[in-house]
């Protein structure tokens, strides 16, 4: 029953966020999303070949696994560009609700939080399938060509962002709507995630102490699966043990998230009276 | 430079107006089709009409903030186009219901700031921005930011920012709009007194006893075209706008009777016995009416006086109660 | 002429004194002009370093041998896009001014109103620009990598950085204000300016059909002309074509700025409407 319930909220809720979206199409939000990632691409690409020489210094194959900067630099890119948009939609969530006056409405509803915020992810998940591909065309067009070590890996590590991510969103989304304030916040997070988790670079870079930070983010588990079953030449079994420490996290952030999500909820309604 | 006042001269504004996007068919809008005006220094002129006239579009254009289509605008004889940066040292505009100042700074910074932009010379700008906050009654607000103000606040830190520069000719559009009583009062008499001393005003609104208070002159526009000007009792006579004084007296002795005759007033029964005496006149005739029945010997029991009425005279002229373009003096 | 002068001063110190209210100890002012660009800067640190450390690398770029040397590199680039950047987010709140009706007022007077538009930018850049500066300056020294070729370079330096920020501040305020839809300029300078001003790569990094489209920006020439000065030791001739075409750029936009006020005034006064498009 309340499954039912459940996947009624979520699906009403990614539907009419597909038809508002359709409407009135942000374009300068999707090529606000996509442009980073292409560039970031295009500045490895560059630095590469004028200043690398095609090649690429010892500790960077040491710390990832491979030589193919390129490839690594792509995924990276394209899996935190995804990361991104999915706060921006999922944690934003509820503060654009707050912004357009509708929360009140949303806060009195029997449906519960959590399938909302689910409904979101849905929508901000299969919306960026366009924008992977749209990714894709500047990859393949770049000559990168991105090794595959092992599928159901790869698969794996993908989910296991968005799991990582969402968790992350609820959390992030209360203390939003909380302080009503979303612009710091949510670029203060793309920043720390960008820097620490290993998107763009080996984590090996980072000094001892920094390293031990990015590991309390359930996302920097699921980058060293993704990175390592595409082009880290590893296996799922290989990186079983990181797949559940990510997985492990994500349910901590999760429960963390959803059990202050009430709290939050109240103070901002106080906020606004 | 001569206090000519303000002089407009068949003044024409037309606004394209684009029907659909980019390429649709596009239609020009008339929001003023060939108005004379004239806004003496040292007299409060009032321009009055239904929303739409073109009093906006009107105040705007002297403001220099729209150019006329056609027509000649000038300010103390210098081009309000040509000559646009010195009209703009000359004149100041404030428009009620508009709170446009900056929140981030206090009182006091505002007015600095716009005192600036204006170039009030240094050794005047401090003792000015003092003044106006203690016309507008600001002086203990004056160091607080302007966030932190009430709304009322805010429109009278408007009217002071609107006279900074100690402008020679004021443009009011519907300052006292939204305003509270005692605010509003006390901008009048501002007004009022800014006036007596040599500004030359043009105010516009929707509150008749403000205008008939305020102005010594009226212009009555619509459709961007003059009905009628005056001062405010041309335009009620005219119009045949009229006050009404009803005097109550328990008998009609025959020299009451008689001066009823005189001044025109007509009889009627009134309840619980009596008479009513009813004299309708644009003047003030309540104290001389009352003074003569007394004088002929006659009690009054009740005395009502209802006052000639813009309004009346306005509505007259807007609904073309009375035909053609009546223009007085 | 000293009317001018004097009038225009009274401009610069109220925008000042307003910009500085708006801006001054903002929690975003802290983290988009320091916080923010710092970790920024560490992220593209890492993501080049691969390529940095390559055997061939330091025969490309000297510069890469040495990561103290990359690093400030790479701040100087944060530095100067920080300075162009905040005019862009500075101009997108200037437009605001419209919807507020304060514009109106600004228009109503006779203040200059390309001189409000420089004073506004310049304002801004102030109270945006110190904290980064000055972490920066503190971190250049601090690396030891600075080389330059005598103390008044510095000035050239300052002078490089600001004259034609400032243009670059005034010209996009006067575009702003008469344009319907800011949101699609503000994209279009955010990410492509890093990009194709060299911020993050050294110039002859980039396609040449990159380079050609970022000559067009002053944040490329001032690049240059700062890196060139601290990092390199070139002196005043070395630099002399890229401050004249810094200078000759400057003076465009200023112009081009004036010429969008006169006609966006002109359309608002005519048709009522403040925009151009």
């Amino acid at each position: 029953m309340a499954t039912a319930t459940a996947w009624r909220t979520g699906r009403a809720t990614t539907l009419r966020t597909w038809h508002m979206t359709r409407r009135a199409y942000p374009w300068t939000y999707a090529v606000g999303t996509v442009l980073p990632a292409a560039l970031t691409i295009a500045l490895g690409y560059l630095g590469f070949h004028a200043i690398g020489g095609g090649e690429t210094g010892a500790d960077f194959e040491k710390g990832s696994g491979t030589s193919a900067y390129l490839a690594y630099l792509a995924v990276g890119a394209t899996a935190f560009q995804f990361t991104v948009r999915l706060i921006l939609w999922s944690a934003k969530a509820l503060i654009t609700e707050q912004r357009q006056g509708t929360l009140g409405a949303l806060l009195i509803a029997p449906a519960t939080r959590l399938p909302y915020l689910l409904g979101f992810t849905a929508f901000a998940v299969l919306s960026s399938i366009a924008e992977f591909l749209t990714l894709g065309v500047v990859i393949g067009a770049l000559g990168i060509s991105i090794p595959v070590a092992s599928a159901p890996g790869a698969v794996a590590g993908a989910l296991a962002l968005i799991v990582a991510v969402f968790a992350l969103s609820v959390g992030l989304g209360g203390l939003m709507i909380a302080a009503g304030e979303a612009h710091i916040s949510q670029n203060t997070v793309f920043i720390v995630l960008g820097l620490l988790c290993g998107y763009t670079f080996p984590r090996d870079y980072l000094p001892g102490y920094v390293r031990w930070l990015a590991e309390a983010f359930p996302t920097t588990a699921a980058m060293d699966v993704l990175h390592g079953t595409l082009t880290g030449g590893h296996t799922l079994t290989d990186l079983a043990p990181r797949l559940a420490i990510s997985l492990l996290l994500s349910a901590a952030y999760l429960v963390l998230g959803v059990r202050t999500l009430p709290y939050f909820e109240r103070r901002a309604v106080e906020r606004t009276y | 430079m001569p206090d000519t006042g303000i002089e407009v001269r068949d003044l024409h504004k037309e606004f394209p107006v684009r029907d659909r996007g980019l390429f649709g068919p596009r239609t020009t809008k008339t929001a003023v089709n060939g108005l004379d005006l004239d806004i003496p220094a040292g007299r409060i002129t009032g321009l009055l009409g239904l929303n739409g006239a073109g009093k906006t579009t009107t105040i705007k254009i002297l403001a220099t903030l729209l150019r006329p289509t056609s027509g000649t605008v000038r300010v103390d004889d210098l081009d309000s186009v040509a000559d646009a940066r010195a009209v703009r040292r000359r004149i100041n505009l404030i428009a009620g219901g508009e709170r446009m100042v900056y929140t981030r700074m206090t009182g006091r910074e505002n007015l600095w700031y716009f005192g600036q932009l204006y170039d009030v010379p240094k050794r005047e700008l401090r003792a000015r921005i003092d003044e106006l906050l203690s016309l507008v009654g600001l002086t203990q607000a004056a160091d607080t930011m302007v966030e932190r103000y009430s709304r009322g606040m805010t429109q009278r830190l408007a009217i002071a920012r609107g006279l900074i520069n100690d402008p020679a000719y004021l443009l009011l559009d519907e300052p006292t709009l939204g305003l509270d009583a005692p605010i509003a009062r006390d901008l009048r008499r501002v007004v009022a007194r800014l006036a007596a001393e040599g500004t030359g005003v043009l105010l516009t609104s929707h509150y008749l006893a403000e205008v008939e208070e305020l102005c010594a002159h009226v212009y009555v526009i619509a459709d961007g075209r003059h009905l009628a000007a005056g001062s405010p009792a041309e335009l009620k006579t005219a119009t045949g706008s009229l006050g009404t004084v009803r005097v109550t007296v328990p008998q009609v002795p025959p020299a009451v009777a008689e001066v009823a005759t005189r001044f025109g007033a007509t009889r009627t029964p009134a309840d619980g016995g009596g008479e009513i005496l009813t004299l309708r006149s644009p003047d003030h005739m309540a104290g001389p009416l009352a003074a003569a029945i007394v004088g002929a010997g006659g009690a009054i029991t009740a005395l009502e006086i209802k006052e000639a009425s813009l309004e009346d005279a306005i509505l007259a002229l807007t609904d073309g109660t009375v035909p053609g373009p009546v223009v007085l003096a | 002429m000293i009317d001018a002068t004097r009038s225009a001063a009274r401009v610069f110190a109220a925008e000042s004194l307003k910009q500085h209210r708006r801006l001054f100890g903002q929690p975003l002012v802290v983290f988009s002009m320091l916080v923010w660009p710092i970790l920024q800067l560490a992220t593209t640190y890492y993501t080049l370093r691969p390529v940095a450390t390559a055997s061939d690398a330091a025969a490309h770029w000297p510069l890469a041998a040495d990561p103290h040397r990359l690093l400030a590199f790479l701040a100087t680039g944060t530095l100067a896009y920080a300075f162009f950047f905040s005019l862009v987010q500075s101009a997108w709140h200037f437009s605001f001014e419209r919807t507020t009706g304060t514009l109106e007022l600004l228009f109503l007077s006779p203040a200059g109103r390309l001189t409000l538009m420089i004073a506004n930018g310049a304002g801004a850049l102030l109270q945006n620009a110190w904290l980064l500066t000055c972490f920066t300056t503190a971190a250049l020294l601090g690396f030891g990598t600075l080389s330059v070729a005598s103390w008044w370079m510095y000035g050239v330096v300052v002078l490089a950085l600001l004259i034609p920020a400032v243009a670059w501040g005034a010209f996009l305020n006067s575009l702003l204000v008469f344009s319907r839809d800011s949101a699609f300029l503000y994209t279009v300078l955010d990410e492509p300016l890093w990009f194709v001003s060299g911020v993050r790569l050294p110039h002859f990094a980039l396609p040449t059909v990159v380079q050609v489209v970022g000559a067009v920006f002053p944040l490329t020439g001032s690049l240059i002309a700062v890196r060139g000065a601290l990092l390199e030791g070139d002196t005043l001739g070395a630099l002399a074509p890229t401050l004249g075409w810094l200078t000759l750029l400057s003076a465009l936009l200023l112009a081009a700025a004036a010429v969008i006020l006169r006609v966006g005034e002109a359309h608002a006064q005519r048709t009522g409407r403040l925009r151009l498009a």
